[in-house]
C-alpha cells in the first residue's frame, strides 16, 4: 500500500527526529503538559474524593461531577478558553486552553474512583478499627486508603490515558505536542505525516495504559483465587504487547 | 481487516440511509420541483466570504426559477473538490490562484488573474468542471501587523520587514513553512526570515486574536478579512509581488451548466470587487449577521434580483 | 455597525433567537450521529460479546483489540481514516463506533456472566435450546447491565461527536468550531452547553430505563472507571 510505505518513510526520515519541531521535542511537549495536567487533576480530585468517601458527605456532588465530566466536550472547553487565555494568561499560544481542558478531563475518573474505592472498604472492618480505638484520620490513612489504592490507580490510569489522547487537540489551537503532526499534515495534505502523528500518539497512549496498568497491578493486594480468575482477563489485556 | 471491512460496509449503508433521510426532510425548500431542475450550491471552504458569495449564486438561481439546495458548511477544498466532481454539489465559488495550485501543485500562480484563469480552465475542463468569469474581488494573502507594531518598526511594505523580522514572531496557517507564498517565498523574494513561527490557522480569527493579544507580531491573514480594517491594522504592501491573485470565480459542473446559468453567475462576478465585499464580510464576521441576508441585500442593491 | 471585537458580549441572545432553525438542524444531526454510532456499536458488540461469553478464550483478544481502538485518540483515528474514507459521515461513524465497542462488549459480557447458573439450568431443563436460552433468559436478565453500558457509550459518544466538526460533520460541534474560528463565544457556548445538556438528558433517560428494567434493584451504585 502506497500510504503505508510513505508513512514508514516519514517515520524513518532522520530530519524528522531533530530540532524544535522534530519528533523528540514534540513528544517531550506532549508528555510534559500531560503530566502537569494529570498531576493537578490528582492534586485536586484526590483530597476531595478521600473526603467524600470517608465522610460520605457530598456524594451528590461527586456523582454529578462524574457524569457531567463524561459529557463535557474538551473541544468546546478549548474553544471557550482560547481567546481569554490569549489576553489574560502568559505563555505560548494554546498552552493554557489545552492545559485547562486536560485538567478538567482528569478530574472525574480520579474523583469517582477515589470515593468509590474508599466507600467499598468493608463497613464491618471500619467498625472494628474504630472499636480498636483508631481515630478517623487513622482509619482513613491506615485502612481505607491502602485498600482503595488499586481503584485509585485505575482512576489515575483512565485519567492519564484520556489526557494523553486528548492533548492532541491542542494543536488545533496553536499549541505543540504530537498533535502538531496531524494538524500540519492536514494543512499540507501530507497523509504520511498525518499517519505518522496518529501512530505516535496512539503508541504513547497505549504505553501510558500499559505502564499504569503495571503500577496498578504492583499496588494491588494479593487476590483470592476467585478474584484472580476474574482479574486475569484484564491483566492479559494490559500485558499483551501492543500492535499484535 | 475483516471486521474493519464489515463495519465499514455497515457504516456506509447506515450513513447512506441517514443521508437519504436527512435529504428527504431537509431544508426550507418548497416541495414543488421547478421545470428548470434542481441545483446544489456548495462552498470551497466553510468561511464567511465563501458562504456569502455562495448565497449570491444560490439566490440569483432561485430568482431565475431553479430549485436550489445549499451545502454551505463544507469545511475545506479537500472535501469540496471531490463533492463537486462527484455531483454532491453542482457549483461553488472558488479562488482561482489557490484552486490552480490545488489542482496542479506544480503550476505557477501569478499576480495576474487572467493568466491564472487561462491556466486553470483546461485543467478543470478535463475533470468535467467549467470555470466561469472571475470577479474583481481579490482575496489574497496579506502579512498584517498592528498599528503599534507598524509605527514601532516603520513598516508599510513587506520588504520593510527584512531588517527586523529576526526579532519578530510570525503566526499563520500550519502549511506556511512549506508553501511558496509564505516562509520560503519570504526568504527568497524578500530576504525576510522571522525569528519564530507559530502555526495557528488559515485566515481564521484565532490568528487575528493572537495578533490582537500580542502573542504574535505579524499574521498571515486573508486580505479581505474585515478584522484588519475594524482594528485599524496595517496590511503590508506586497511590493515584490509574492502573493498570487486569488480572484473569486464560480466553478460549475459542465454537465449541468447552460447559457442561462453562465449569464446569471457571470452577472454576479461582474459586480463583485475587493472593496464592496469587505463590508459584507464585516457584517457576517463581526456583526454575525446571516450570510443569506447579507447576500440578498447586495444582490438587491446591485439590481441582480430584478 | 460600530461593534468591535472587544465589545462582543459573552452571549448574544438576539443571535440565538434568530438561529433557532439552524440550531435545531445541528441538534438533530448530533442525535443522528450518536444514535447511528451506538446502534452499529451494539450490532457489532452483541455477537462478539455473546461469543466471548461462550468461549472465554476469545474474550482477551476481543477486549485487547477494542481496548486498542478505545485508546487511540479521536483526532488521530480520524486522521488515520481520512486518507482512506475521506471527509465523510462514514469516517465520523467509524471513529465513533470504534469508541463504543469496548464499553459495550465489557458490559454485555459482564451482564451475561451475572445470570445465575441455576436459572440457566432450569431453563435447559424445560427444554430451551441455546438460542432460546440466550434470547428468552440470558439477554433479558442481562439487560440492566447492558443498558448501563449503552448509557456510558451514549454519553461518551455525544461528547465525541463534537470533535467530528473537524472533518466537516460534528452536529453541535459545528457551533463550537464556528465560534472558535469567528471569535464568537455565543456560538461556542451554544454548541458546548447544548451538547452537555443533551448528554445529561440522555443519561437521565437511560438511567430511568435501567431502573425500569430492574424494578427489583435498589438505588444504583456508582460505577468506578475501569
Amino acid at each position: 500500500m502506497h500510504a503505508m510505505s510513505e508513512f514508514l518513510r516519514w517515520l524513518t526520515t532522520s530530519s524528522h527526529w531533530s530540532g524544535p519541531s522534530g519528533i523528540p521535542s514534540r513528544l517531550l511537549e506532549h508528555v510534559q503538559l500531560s503530566a502537569l495536567a494529570v498531576g493537578l487533576s490528582l492534586a485536586v480530585a484526590l483530597p476531595v474524593g478521600l473526603f467524600i468517601g470517608h465522610t460520605r458527605r457530598g456524594e451528590f456532588l461527586a456523582v454529578s461531577v462524574g457524569n457531567l465530566g463524561r459529557a463535557l466536550p474538551s473541544f468546546g472547553i478549548l474553544a471557550i478558553v482560547f481567546p481569554f487565555a490569549l489576553r489574560y494568561l502568559p505563555g505560548s499560544i494554546g498552552f493554557w486552553p489545552t492545559f485547562i481542558a486536560l485538567f478538567l478531563l482528569g478530574i472525574p475518573p480520579v474523583l469517582t474512583n477515589t470515593y468509590v474505592g474508599i466507600q467499598n472498604v468493608d463497613a464491618d472492618t471500619v467498625e472494628a478499627a474504630r472499636g480498636m480505638g483508631m481515630s478517623g484520620r487513622q482509619v482513613l490513612m491506615l485502612l481505607e486508603v491502602p485498600l482503595a489504592v488499586p481503584l485509585i490507580v485505575a482512576g489515575l490510569r483512565t485519567a492519564a490515558v484520556q489526557i494523553v489522547a486528548t492533548a492532541t487537540l491542542g494543536a488545533v489551537f496553536g499549541w505543540g505536542g504530537l498533535g502538531r503532526f496531524i494538524v500540519d499534515g492536514f494543512a499540507l495534505r501530507d497523509n504520511a505525516q498525518i499517519l505518522g502523528g496518529a501512530f505516535l500518539v496512539a503508541v504513547l497512549a497505549i504505553l501510558t495504559e500499559v505502564g499504569l496498568g503495571l503500577l496498578e497491578r504492583a499496588l494491588s493486594p494479593r487476590l483470592t483465587s476467585r478474584e484472580r480468575g476474574r482479574g486475569r482477563v484484564r491483566d492479559e489485556l494490559a500485558f499483551a504487547p501492543p500492535g499484535q | 481487516m475483516r471486521y474493519n471491512r464489515r463495519y465499514a460496509l455497515g457504516a456506509t449503508l447506515l450513513a447512506l440511509a441517514f443521508v437519504a433521510v436527512a435529504c428527504g426532510s431537509g431544508g426550507g425548500t418548497t416541495g414543488t420541483t421547478s421545470p428548470k431542475g434542481t441545483l446544489t450550491v456548495g462552498v470551497s471552504g466553510g468561511f464567511a466570504e465563501n458562504q456569502i458569495v455562495a448565497e449570491m449564486y444560490a439566490q440569483v438561481l432561485e430568482h431565475a426559477g431553479y430549485t436550489v439546495k445549499r451545502q454551505l458548511d463544507i469545511q475545506n477544498r479537500e472535501a469540496s473538490e471531490p463533492a463537486l466532481k462527484s455531483g454532491v454539489i453542482d457549483l461553488k465559488p472558488e479562488y482561482i490562484g489557490t484552486l490552480l495550485l490545488f489542482v496542479n501543485p506544480q503550476a505557477s500562480a501569478s499576480a495576474d488573474p487572467a493568466q491564472e484563469a487561462s491556466a486553470l480552465k483546461p485543467l478543470l475542463a478535463a475533470t468535467g468542471i467549467t470555470l466561469l468569469n472571475y470577479s474583481q474581488a481579490n482575496d489574497t494573502n496579506a502579512f498584517v501587523v498592528t498599528k503599534a507594531t507598524a509605527d514601532k518598526y516603520h513598516l508599510a511594505k513587506v520588504s520593510d520587514l527584512a531588517s527586523v523580522a529576526g526579532q519578530l514572531t510570525l503566526g499563520g496557517p500550519p502549511e506556511c513553512p512549506q508553501r511558496p507564498f509564505c516562509i520560503p517565498g519570504l526568504k527568497t523574494t524578500y530576504g525576510v526570515t522571522f525569528g519564530h513561527f507559530n502555526p495557528i490557522g488559515a485566515c481564521d480569527s484565532a490568528t487575528a486574536d493572537a495578533l490582537d493579544a500580542g502573542a504574535i507580531d505579524v499574521a498571515l491573514l486573508c486580505s479581505t478579512q474585515s478584522v484588519i480594517s475594524a482594528k485599524g491594522w496595517v496590511a503590508l504592501e506586497d511590493d515584490k509581488h509574492l502573493q498570487k491573485a486569488d480572484n473569486i470565480a464560480p466553478v460549475v459542473r459542465t454537465s449541468v451548466d447552460n447559457a442561462e446559468i453562465n449569464r446569471l453567475l457571470n452577472a454576479v462576478s461582474a459586480k463583485l470587487t475587493t472593496e464592496n465585499i469587505l463590508p459584507l464580510n464585516k457584517a457576517v464576521e463581526i456583526d454575525h449577521e446571516d450570510a443569506a441576508v447579507v447576500a440578498k441585500k447586495f444582490l438587491q442593491d446591485n439590481g441582480l434580483l430584478s | 455597525m460600530t461593534v468591535t471585537l472587544s465589545a462582543e458580549p459573552f452571549v448574544r441572545w438576539s443571535w440565538v433567537a434568530g438561529h433557532l432553525h439552524d440550531i435545531r438542524i445541528h441538534f438533530v444531526e448530533h442525535i443522528e450521529l450518536t444514535v447511528i454510532a451506538v446502534a452499529i456499536g451494539l450490532v457489532i458488540s452483541l455477537p462478539l460479546a455473546v461469543y466471548s461469553h461462550r468461549h472465554r478464550r476469545a474474550y482477551p483478544p476481543v477486549t485487547f483489540v477494542t481496548g486498542l481502538m478505545y485508546t487511540v485518540p479521536s483526532l488521530a483515528l480520524f486522521a488515520f481514516l481520512v486518507p482512506f474514507t475521506g471527509l465523510t459521515t462514514t469516517t465520523a461513524e467509524i471513529g465513533l463506533v470504534s469508541y463504543t465497542l469496548l464499553i459495550l462488549i465489557r458490559n454485555v459480557v459482564a451482564g451475561l456472566a451475572g445470570v445465575p447458573e441455576d436459572v440457566k439450568d432450569a431453563a435447559r431443563g424445560m427444554g430451551y435450546t441455546d438460542r432460546q436460552l440466550l434470547w428468552r433468559v440470558e439477554l433479558p436478565l442481562a439487560a440492566p447491565v447492558i443498558v448501563a453500558g449503552i448509557r456510558i457509550a451514549t454519553v461518551t459518544t455525544i461528547g465525541l461527536v463534537t470533535v467530528t466538526a473537524l472533518i466537516g460533520k460534528g452536529g453541535l460541534g459545528y457551533f463550537i468550531l464556528k465560534g472558535y474560528r469567528e471569535s464568537f463565544p455565543t456560538s461556542t457556548l451554544i454548541g458546548g452547553v447544548l451538547s452537555v445538556l443533551l448528554a445529561t438528558l440522555v443519561d437521565a433517560l437511560l438511567l430511568f430505563a435501567q431502573r425500569v428494567l430492574t424494578p427489583w434493584a435498589r438505588a444504583s451504585r456508582v460505577r468506578a472507571f475501569a
